[in-house]
């Protein structure tokens, strides 16, 4: 077994990472010089636009070269597609936080240089070659979200969010590190490729095999898989909608990037029972998810409960990699990035300045009030019910696809059941919206650059509904997750 | 290029409508617009070039198009009743009517798609966005209960559907067919074995019988009538999407013969039971909007026999009879709007003895009722008949028992009319105003133009139709070899 050299750096590869990570510290001295949170709001989308260039740049003039450092930082198209969708959110979460800060109070020039970090650590997450890298993103992206969900210093929900989360994640990290230890004992080397190969030599073993359960669990509670996402509500309920918009996506990429890393490299190669158990964990997932939102009465909270049936939607893709499940893993993403920040930037336009005010009462009427903010919500949550022809629908039959062509047929049938109970839940919002006569005055918030990210969404999510194949075509990654050399 | 126009034509006049909310005039001109243009295009519709499109081309979907076999006869008859139905809605909607003609041409662009596409999975695009239009002019036009009947619409038709969706992916995922295009799918799907293609076609069934709707999955369909808006319009929009059948015809019977074969009589004998059952049921309502939901339904009945009697006349006509009471139905729901207009009721207590105060309505009303009832030389007189008689060579029994419900419509038919104008004077009526005769001119010739000459279209059913019986025989003798005339004839249809 000969690897590349360990300093052999694919500067290309890395533009996007350091462009985030420059970004992030130039953001950090102006806040110093600037009270006002919007310049360096613009600056940090600045930044992020740069990051997407310089993407767009290895995207089109692919080198021959897939990793730098030996192995443990790829470029390849898997990590490229994953850091398009990542730098999106993070631009439409700037967009959406850019004045809704100063208007719920929360302007403190830290929030964007936070928001760059996270979305760095989900960049190296994407492109982690091996599990130290893979860590290392982790963190990175992890920290700076514990301090964002309690940005809202004032309130204790806030505050027991950011405190609530840090500890599940600390819980979540120790199960990560732990597993590693017992892979790298196993395997004798943290990179993916040379784990696989060192396993495929040998016999399984328990070692080995608990390694991997134990990865998959500390990825888990970072993906909100049941039963770990326990988290997930109150952190969404608690945390400001801005940062919630921020890591709805982005945590959930990164965690799904590594993920499907492991899950396609490592794991053939470990007990045959450990799909079985992750199928299993996917299906409570989907169970749980959707049930949980269907019951719930807060418009934020159906959307974390959604958030985590979504997660289970995707497992669906993490068990058919060999079958299509990554471009469908990547497809389902940006389209869920698209819908989820549209409908939480709807949402950051009916709250008030502290957050209050999601009650599905408070949308009765809103379909004669305000009828393009009705119209829009109704469009996002139409797409995360996966209804066709918006790109929610052809995120579900990708991985329903995936899933069967794989074999798991019973997992693909309860996905598709489980989005029933998933149309009934978005649908009784619109219900609310169209069907019932209004009780509250909706408040008269106008943002332009919430505006703005609401339209592009509402025109990603209708472009890639009408034309899935524009960026399907595009996923080409089957062969460079496993061809590392 | 013709079948892309008339699904995109519905759309876009639907967007200026919301973007020109604000003045009727324009949202009328622009509902007229909207419905003529569509026929027009639909005259044409028949035998012109398809359009095929990459859509998902690496999951082998592609969004293709084509107006051959029955498709483009039901655009054109539901284009013909969507003119009148789009000017009801512009003048006759008090509220927001702008919103109201904008879903009924979002829908009508949907259901154009249902009947003109030619991959499934675009087939299941159409057929599950043309729910939410239906379901939005419910939940926000529609009566006191319209939450609870948007609610129970939804699930029908979504957890049926979604039941569909796991027999179509799952159909090309175990057929390892090359695509979802219905010729690829024709191909691949005799290797699957007689016990998958059941799973798979009870799998689709359900979805296709809640839209047909067959007992007893029929409920949604009587609340839906009863609380959506009292001026019929939505309620012709529901006539149009009984679009099961279509689905049992152009997807589920040729893609999965021999599931079809051994599930078929079961659905036989729910159809049977729904067409009698539908017909007495309309007897016994009080209020004129479930009545003709009842009606319907028995028709949906008959149409079922039709489809599962698998023999090639029984499935012409089911397909004739689903164009023509599009017809018929459509413009009874459009009467009951006009009669609710001048008393506020749909009680069929509070009617009696219009004939005397307004003869011409009467006259039109008894016109419509006898085309509903199926008298000869009227619409749907054909397609009631092949099927009936198409489902009697291959299961007397069945079929003739649903002949009973032909029988019973006379009945409801002469209960109706006698209910509502005829007997003691109740309250003096405005006749017919010019408007209303505008609306119903439409229906009147259509209703004539399927009765007197129902040959050509009845060709182009038949085409496809043949196809159908094609794959069912090829099903009941695997061994046979594969006829060429099948695939030749699907892709161009006059062979």
């Amino acid at each position: 077994m000969t690897f590349p050299p360990v300093l052999n750096i694919d500067w290309s590869a890395l533009a996007p990472a350091l462009a985030l990570l420059v970004t992030a510290v130039v953001t950090l001295f102006f806040g110093l010089f600037h009270k006002d949170s919007r310049h360096v709001a613009v600056t940090a989308l600045l930044g992020v636009v740069t990051a997407f260039f310089f993407a767009l740049a290895r995207f089109l003039e692919p080198s021959e070269q897939v990793a730098s450092f030996g192995l443990r930082y790829y470029g390849d198209n898997l990590a490229l597609a994953f850091t398009f969708v990542i730098l999106l959110g993070t631009a439409l979460a700037i967009l959406v936080s850019y004045d809704q800060l100063k208007r719920q109070d929360l302007d403190r020039p830290e929030y964007y240089p936070l928001m760059l970090l996270s979305a760095l650590g989900a960049v190296v997450m994407a492109a982690s070659g091996d599990l130290v890298t893979l860590v290392l993103g982790l963190e990175i992206m992890s920290l700076p979200v514990y301090v964002l969900s309690a940005w809202r210093t004032s309130d204790r929900q806030s505050q027991e969010a950011g405190m609530k989360y840090f500890l599940l994640g600390a819980f979540g990290s120790a199960m990560l590190i732990y597993g590693m230890a017992l892979l790298y004992g196993a395997g004798g080397t943290f990179v993916f490729e040379g784990l696989a190969q060192s396993l495929a030599a040998g016999e399984v073993t328990v070692l080995a095999t608990l390694g991997g359960a134990l990865v998959l669990v500390g990825l888990g509670f970072k993906a909100s898989l049941a039963p770990f996402h326990q988290w997930a509500p109150d952190v969404y309920t608690g945390a400001p909608t801005p940062v919630v918009t921020f890591m709805s996506v982005v945590i959930k990429v990164g965690a799904f990037a590594a993920l499907l890393r492991v899950v396609s490299t490592v794991f053939p190669l470990l007990a045959p029972w450990l799909p079985t158990a992750l199928a299993i964990i996917v299906a409570a997932t989907l169970v749980i998810g959707n049930l949980s939102a269907l019951m719930q009465t807060g418009v934020k909270r159906i959307l974390a409960y959604s958030a985590v049936a979504h997660a289970g939607y995707l497992g669906l893709a993490l068990l058919a990699p060999d079958h299509g499940g990554v471009a469908a893993a990547e497809f389902y993403l940006t389209a869920y990035a698209l819908m989820n920040v549209g409908a939480f930037a709807v949402l950051s336009l009916m709250t008030d300045a502290n957050d209050r005010g999601d009650h599905l009462d408070r949308f009765a009427g809103l379909g004669r009030r305000r009828p393009w903010l009705a119209a829009t919500l109704s469009i996002f949550l139409l797409s995360l019910g996966g209804i066709p022809p918006l790109a929610g629908f052809d995120g579900k039959i990708l991985v329903f696809q995936a899933a069967l062509d794989a074999g798991w047929y019973w997992l693909a049938v309860l996905g598709i059941i489980t989005s029933v109970v998933a149309l009934v839940y978005y649908f009784r919002i619109i219900a609310y919206m169209y069907f019932r006569e209004s009780e509250y005055e909706p408040p008269a918030i106008r943002s332009t650059a919430t505006n703005v990210a609401i339209v592009v969404a509402l025109l990603g999510t209708l472009l890639l509904g009408f034309f899935p194949g524009l960026w399907h075509n595009l996923l080409d990654v089957g062969q460079t997750l496993i061809a590392g050399f | 290029m013709i079948s892309l126009y008339v699904v995109l034509l519905p759309v876009l006049i639907a967007l200026l409508v919301l973007l020109g909310r604000s003045s009727a005039a324009l949202v009328r001109g622009l509902a007229f617009l909207g419905g003529v243009g569509t026929f027009a295009l639909s005259l044409f519709l028949a035998g012109s070039e398809g359009f095929q499109g990459a859509w998902l081309p690496r999951m082998g979907v592609n969004f293709s198009l084509d107006a051959t076999g029955a498709g483009p006869v039901l655009v054109l008859v539901a284009a013909l009743v969507m003119i009148p139905t789009l000017l009801v809605a512009a003048t006759r909607v008090e509220q927001n009517a702008a919103g109201f003609v904008a879903l009924l041409l979002l829908a009508q662009a949907g259901l154009n798609g249902i009947f003109l596409s030619k991959d499934l999975i675009v087939f299941y695009v159409f057929w599950e966005a043309t729910l939410i239009p239906g379901l939005l002019l419910l939940g926000m036009f529609g009566g006191d209960k319209r939450r609870q009947a948007a609610l129970k619409y939804l699930v029908y038709a979504v957890a049926g559907s979604m039941l569909m969706l796991v027999s179509i992916l799952s159909l090309k995922a175990l057929s390892g067919a090359a695509s979802f295009h219905i010729t690829e799918l024709m191909i691949a799907t005799p290797s699957l074995s007689a016990g998958v293609q059941t799973w798979l076609f009870v799998g689709m069934a359900i979805g296709m019988v809640v839209k047909l709707p067959l007992w007893p999955l029929h409920s949604w369909l009587i609340d839906l009538n009863e609380q959506n808006h009292p001026s019929g319009a939505a309620d012709v929009l529901g006539s149009l999407y009984k679009v099961g059948a279509f689905g049992f015809f152009a997807w589920a019977l040729p893609l999965l013969p021999a599931g079809a074969e051994r599930v078929a009589p079961y659905l036989l004998a729910l159809a049977a039971v729904t067409a009698v059952y539908g017909a007495l049921a309309a007897i016994s309502q009080q209020h004129l909007k479930r009545f003709l939901a009842y009606g319907s339904l028995s028709h949906m009945g008959i149409i079922g026999v039709g489809l599962f009697g698998l023999h090639l006349a029984g499935l012409s006509g089911a397909i004739y009879f689903l164009a023509a009471q599009m017809l018929s139905t459509g413009g009874l729901f459009l009467v009951a709007g006009m009669l609710y207009h001048r008393r506020r009721s749909f009680m069929l207590k509070d009617y009696g003895g219009l004939a005397k105060s307004a003869p011409a309505f009467a006259g039109v009303s008894l016109f419509l009722i006898f085309a509903y009832i199926g008298v000869p030389g009227l619409s749907n007189f054909p397609g009631e008949f092949m099927a009936l008689l198409g489902a009697f060579q291959t299961s007397p029994w069945p079929a003739a028992f649903a002949t009973l419900a032909v029988i019973a419509a006379g009945v409801y038919g002469v209960n109706l009319y006698q209910r509502l104008f005829q007997g003691p004077t109740t309250v003096p009526t405005s006749d017919l105003s010019a408007l209303e005769l505008y609306v119903l001119v439409p229906f009147i010739a259509g209703v004539l133009w399927l009765g007197i000459s129902p040959a050509p279209q009845l060709r182009q059913i038949e085409q496809q139709a043949a196809l159908v019986t094609i794959q069912l025989e090829r099903a009941v003798d695997a061994a046979d070899e594969v006829p060429t005339v099948t695939l030749a004839g699907l892709t161009g249809g006059e062979k």
